[in-house]
């Protein structure tokens, strides 16, 4: 049996690397002794190891060192795994591999590793549909792109381009916006793989504190777009009674009167009762029977146990999910259950804020899970929109919305679809290269930027030219701790990189041009470098949105 | 910002590796002189594809991952003044997937590259050309073309 005999690492300073062993053919002493000449192990070699303690499982000894590690022997003849990390985030994890073949890892000890690479993600074996795409490990609050795909927030954000339209990491799918995390899947992860979650939670945030920027809080009062789930659980146990297919049939129609009655009080901070007695409203009272499919779901569930239905409903129908559409401020609704309207743009029924651009595409691979995971109450969500769609032409020739298979391409707005809405490499138009706007993501902001005067961050807290019309009152998206109270000022963007973005485009032709843009006002608008010079950017107060245009404008004349 | 994504990615992507690679590919960081791993530089082998000229050749290749990556995709270099229309005289491979402006998505891995490293060496792309000897023998010679295939195939024999 061909098994490594040294052990290579390349932590960096102050990582806390943790030394697996699996007990192979050797003695329980015998690895004792291999522990001492490990990476770390004492002497020229490094720091003392920090200690050797008994792993999870009968077959791991695993030995926590401090401080840098160098090569070192480990005894013929015993498998090993190497993990290096901060906290307790897996940097990486190796096994030795003598110079220059690549060693042949036996079958049993391939299981082995499969089964216990990661520590805490032992006995949960995730499924592939929410590993992302980015940084291959668990989704970590995920966000889901127009085009469906899913990516965790910071490989999404650290992704995107902040100069132009940025794509997705999956189908290259352009997008501007960047979205708010998807709660629904954000709580379905931490249920299903409580302690992988906790580790991509401390993982994240070690690396966050390196940054100094933050991600939401999810749970935080300010991050509370929809009402909270133990709100909804009273309705939740009886809601989706599939056998009584009038209640799915008439799903629609009840969520639209009760959105009306929300919709009113949605900002008013009673919101959660509204929706709540709302939601009782809709629900036929089954208890019993929603308790005996939740049994039957822990008996099923083999790679996931403690998912259910109650986890996955529509944020309109209150069903379960069925071909999920997540809109930008993060809410999941069934294909059926979004709402196409020809004039305005897309609004989420939830949150009231404004989804920019097209209707979403289906999130395959949530789609995927839940129909694998939830084939009977899928199959019947199934049947009962299709009968909905067979009522739908009966009694009106109009297309229906709640086709079930050609809905996805049945969607067509007159809102913007086609044409580039943002024409950034237009002379005239202002880009502020880096920043984003906080309420509808929008990054790079175009047009004109509100900068947040009263937000201690860091990173700032932004709103593009709509945003700050319409008082959007949606939270950060780096856990500002923003309030309506805090006062705005109008940033102008860079002249200089305006300039230069034109330069590189070829785009300057005229001499004229450049004395034009000079007379724009600077602003070192990219909050990501290290100290923003506020003495460099020449602002405006803007206290109110009637006047700051003005101000804007005279501003600029004036200079000129 | 660069926020570290790009060793655990390619972590995972080591991982991922060992557990399962493609037949006589060969994919794995460099060591340093004094036995660490350099995770930012793979060292890597592909076979010709059986039933092509290129068959019987395993060629080297190195991939340079940025601070960047996987935003930004690996530079993925053979020799210097490997024979191949599309390669750089420098031995940067030339593939609209390993193009961040074309190609390029976070979601492609190791194993996606270097199977398409691999169509590529058989089937060359006419319209994207990176050196000039390759591309005019490949356009001009079809018969001193794979001739010429075969003969650097003998240049890079099997490492075992």
């Amino acid at each position: 049996m061909a098994l490594p005999s040294r052990v290579w690492a390349s932590p960096a300073e102050g990582d806390a690397i943790a030394i697996s062993l699996v007990l192979g053919d050797a003695g329980g002493e015998q690895t004792r002794e291999a522990v001492g000449g490990l990476p770390g192990g004492g002497g020229e070699r490094g720091e003392e190891v920090g200690g050797l303690r008994r792993g999870r499982g009968e077959r791991r000894w695993e030995a926590y060192a401090g401080g840098r590690a160098r090569g070192g022997g480990l005894g013929v003849g015993v498998p090993v795994s190497v993990i290096w990390g901060r906290g307790r985030g897996v940097v990486a994890s190796w096994w030795d591999e003598p110079e220059g073949t690549d060693m042949e890892v036996p079958e049993k000890f391939k299981e082995m590793m499969e089964n216990e690479s990661d520590d805490d993600d032992e006995l949960e074996k995730i499924s592939e549909a929410f590993i992302c795409c980015v940084c291959r490990d668990l989704l970590y609050k995920p966000v889901v792109l127009a085009c469906g795909h899913i990516s965790c927030f910071w490989c999404i954000h650290k992704s995107m381009s902040g100069l132009h339209k940025s794509r997705c990491p999956i189908c290259r799918n352009q997008y501007y916006h960047f979205p708010y995390i998807c709660q629904k899947l954000h709580l379905l992860l931490l249920k299903m793989y409580p302690s992988a979650y906790k580790r991509r939670e401390n993982q994240t945030l070690e690396e966050e504190k390196d940054m100094g920027y933050f991600s939401p809080q999810i749970g935080a009062p300010e991050y509370q777009l929809q009402p909270e789930q133990k709100i909804i659980k009273p309705s939740n146990a009886s809601v989706p009674c599939f056998s009584e297919t009038d209640s799915s049939l008439n799903a629609c129609s009840v969520r639209g009167g009760e959105t009306l009655d929300s919709m009113e009080h949605v900002h008013s901070g009673s919101v959660h009762d509204d929706i709540g007695l709302g939601r009782k409203d809709n629900a036929a009272t089954s208890a019993p029977i929603a308790a005996d499919r939740n049994s039957k779901q822990i008996q099923r569930g083999g790679t996931c146990k403690q998912a259910s239905v109650d986890d996955v409903l529509c944020d309109s129908c209150n069903h379960m999910l069925f071909r999920p559409i997540v809109l930008n401020c993060g809410h999941a609704f069934c294909i059926c259950c979004i709402v196409p309207q020809t004039s305005e743009m897309l609004k989420c029924q939830v949150c009231q804020s404004p989804h920019p651009g097209d209707i979403p595409k289906v999130c395959l691979e949530f789609d995927h899970f839940l129909e694998e995971q939830f084939p009977k109450e899928y199959g019947l969500r199934r049947e009962a929109l299709q009968m909905k769609h067979e009522q739908f032409l009966s009694e009106s020739p109009s297309p229906s919305t709640c086709s079930s298979e050609a809905g996805k391409e049945s969607f067509h707005f007159s809102f913007s679809s086609g044409e580039d809405p943002l024409p950034w490499w237009n002379a005239s138009s202002k880009v502020h290269i880096g920043v984003g706007c906080d309420a509808c993501g929008m990054y790079p902001i175009i047009g004109d930027r509100y900068r947040c005067k009263d937000c201690v961050e860091q990173i700032g807290y932004d709103l593009c030219k709509d945003c700050y019309t319409t008082r959007s009152k949606l939270p950060g998206r780096f856990n500002q701790q923003h309030t309506s109270e805090h006062k705005f000022e109008i940033v102008k963007s860079n002249a200089m990189h305006n300039i230069m973005l034109r330069l590189l485009r070829g785009q300057l032709q005229e001499v004229s041009a450049v004395s034009d843009a000079l007379h724009e006002t600077s602003a070192n608008a990219i909050p990501s470098s290290d100290n923003t010079n506020e003495d460099e950017e020449n602002v405006a107060d803007a206290t109110r949105p009637s006047s700051e245009t003005e101000a804007n404008e005279s501003e600029n004349q004036r200079l000129a | 910002m660069s926020g570290g994504i790009a060793r655990g990615r390619l972590a995972e992507e080591r991982k991922a590796w060992r557990k399962n690679h493609p037949h006589g590919f060969v994919a794995k960081p460099e060591y340093l002189p004094d036995g660490t791993v350099n995770l930012m530089v793979w060292q890597c082998t592909i076979p010709g594809k059986a039933g092509t000229d290129w068959e019987g050749g395993f060629y080297p290749l190195t991939m340079h991952f940025s601070e960047d990556y996987p935003s930004k995709p690996p530079k993925c270099k053979f020799p210097q003044g490997f024979f191949h229309p599309n390669v750089y005289p420098s031995g940067t491979v030339c593939l609209s997937i390993l193009n961040e402006d074309s190609g390029w998505r976070p979601a492609i891995t190791v194993k996606q590259i270097l199977i398409g490293i691999q169509d590529l060496l058989g089937q060359p792309n006419p319209a994207d050309p990176a050196q000039t000897e390759g591309y005019h023998m490949f356009i001009q010679d079809e018969v001193e073309y794979g001739k010429r295939v075969r003969q650097q195939a003998k240049q890079y024999p099997p490492l075992v």
